[in-house]
């Protein structure tokens, strides 16, 4: 094992060592630094892209029905995102394989079938929401969107094609911190730090009760912080940036931290909805609340949230993109690496041009049922996400793959098993929602 | 070193004493990941086996309400189906 030749030099004894590419450096502290750096991503990444177009909308939505009553939904979904994704590292280290490729394994064909069936519908439905996001903002900054969207599928499709890992991570990294930006227009509309503080940290009801519009957008908040491809995805890229036993403390750790950026960008986004309540305004889009904030904050605010918008979906569909084609390409047993060319992984990399190709004109078509899209993807991805998290949690009890070490705890268990009934409560609410809406008058 | 000399990796063949070797994963020399190819099914016991074939149940009487419902929005069944 590599890492073993090496904890062998790092021991205070001269060492020779086959000849890798790395760096010498004395200081411990400036090691653990930039071991951290070099398995830095993937956590991140899985992180902030579900904070896509489809996010956006929710958390805005959110702050604009409820101003900042729901942020202590946000600190209580940290947790939660971070239990369920540091399982995928361990499952992802442990057995350098996808996701994908473990349920096929693992619980035979039809299982694996129909995992992989659902997230690529779930994914595909949800790659059109993300370049109808972009075609929106683009119109609203007065560009085609018959000429933006498919550049921007370009832009998407050579992000992966340089046969880099490391060339889409750096790429994909700074992406997300562009999202930073959500904190200055946060800033911008000047919140009662008080009040967002108070309720971040203490649970209230907002006022008019418990509704069906407050239940429903609970769920969708649930929904959209954790999504199913985020367990395909993170394992697949850990399986692709081969990280090693030895990394695991840390991709915890950038697991953690991209759980606490991407909540704290939630929060900041609800913040922006917020603002729109304050004035006064009602949108049935972030690019229109974009518009019609500028009155009060500026452009500053208008150009950043439209950008941000463009910003959240074109992450959303590289990581969604990414984890259809992983997944497509271990069941199938085709080659599928970033590191790898195109003449060597073609199946690959063509699901994943297909996927962005065919995304990208479906929002072309006038007329298309982007409303119904919509609705398809929530309900879709409400109810796979539990029976996912499921197959996660039995895999990560499975001695046989992983063993002692990377074996879950009883407190893992229990965290998990929490919450999977949750997840499953609010999975069985919208599935009511869908079969007989009338239980649920509006509000 | 220099920032420089931190940031572009060289090849390493000796590691002076007291010295770490910082490497990337994906420079590094692949290791052993657990064998599960030969494994096949998870060996389950009849209560985790019965869960699953409910839930089995379960997600497909949803995806055909999906499908129902997504179609009824559609107009598919007619304007007098909702």
């Amino acid at each position: 094992m590599a890492n073993e030749v090496l904890s062998i030099s790092t021991a205070g004894v001269e060492a020779t060592l086959p000849p890798v590419r790395g760096r010498v450096v004395r200081s411990r502290w400036l090691y653990s630094v930039l071991t951290f750096l070099t398995v830095f991503g993937p956590g991140l990444i899985v992180m902030e892209a579900d904070n896509d177009a489809g996010a956006v909308s929710t958390y805005v939505q959110a702050g604009a029905q409820y101003g900042t009553r729901l942020l202590w939904i946000l600190l209580l979904l940290l947790p939660v995102t971070y239990f369920i994704q540091e399982m995928v590292v361990r499952l992802g280290i442990a057995t350098g394989k996808g996701h994908a490729a473990m349920i096929y394994q693992r619980f035979g064909r039809w299982w694996g079938m129909f995992s992989l069936v659902d997230l690529q519908l779930v994914n595909f439905l949800t790659l059109v929401t993300e370049f109808a996001a972009i075609s929106l903002a683009l119109s609203h900054m007065n560009i085609a969107p018959r000429l933006g969207v498919p550049l921007a599928a370009v832009v998407l499709i050579t992000m992966v094609l340089s046969g880099s890992y490391r060339r889409w991570e750096r790429v994909t990294v700074f992406l997300c911190l562009l999202d930073l930006g959500w904190v200055a227009i946060a800033l911008k509309v000047r919140p009662s730090f008080g009040e967002v503080l108070h309720n971040t940290i203490v649970p209230g009801i907002p006022q008019g009760g418990v509704t069906a519009s407050l239940t429903f957008l609970v769920i969708a908040i649930v929904g959209t912080t954790i999504a199913p491809w985020q367990l395909f995805f993170q394992q697949s890229c850990i399986a692709d940036k081969r990280l090693r036993f030895s990394d695991v403390k840390w991709a915890r750790l950038d697991t953690f931290l991209g759980a606490v950026f991407t909540i704290v960008v939630a929060g900041c986004m609800m913040l922006a909805g917020n603002a729109a309540k304050m004035h006064g305004l009602t949108f049935s889009d972030p690019a229109q609340m974009a518009n019609d904030l500028h009155i009060f904050s500026g452009d500053f605010v208008r150009s950043a949230i439209l950008l941000l918008m463009i910003n959240a979906a074109v992450l959303g569909t590289t990581a969604i993109s990414l984890s259809s084609s992983w997944a497509y390409g271990e069941v199938k047993g085709w080659p599928h690496s970033l590191e790898m060319p195109i003449r060597k992984a073609p199946g690959f990399y063509l699901t994943y041009v297909l996927c962005v190709g065919l995304a990208a004109a479906i929002v072309l078509i006038p007329g298309a049922p982007l409303q119904l899209i919509i609705l398809g993807v929530q309900v879709l991805a409400g109810i796979m996400l539990p029976s996912a998290i499921i197959f996660l949690q039995l895999l990560l009890n499975d001695k046989e793959v992983l063993g002692k070490q990377f074996i879950n705890q009883r407190w893992n268990n229990w965290v998990n098993w929490t919450i999977i009934i949750v997840l499953f409560i609010l999975s069985l609410i919208l599935a009511a929602q869908v079969a007989a809406s009338n239980l649920f008058p509006a509000s | 070193m220099s920032v420089l000399g931190l940031l572009r990796p060289a090849v390493i063949t000796e590691v002076p004493e007291n010295y770490f070797v910082v490497v990337h994963p994906l420079d590094d020399v692949p290791e052993q990941k657990v064998n599960s190819s030969g494994l096949g099914a998870m060996p389950m016991t009849t209560s985790v086996k019965l869960s699953l074939m409910a839930l089995r149940g379960y997600l497909i009487l949803m995806m055909f309400l999906v499908l129902y419902h997504v179609m009824d929005l559609a107009g598919v069944f007619g304007p007098h189906a909702r």
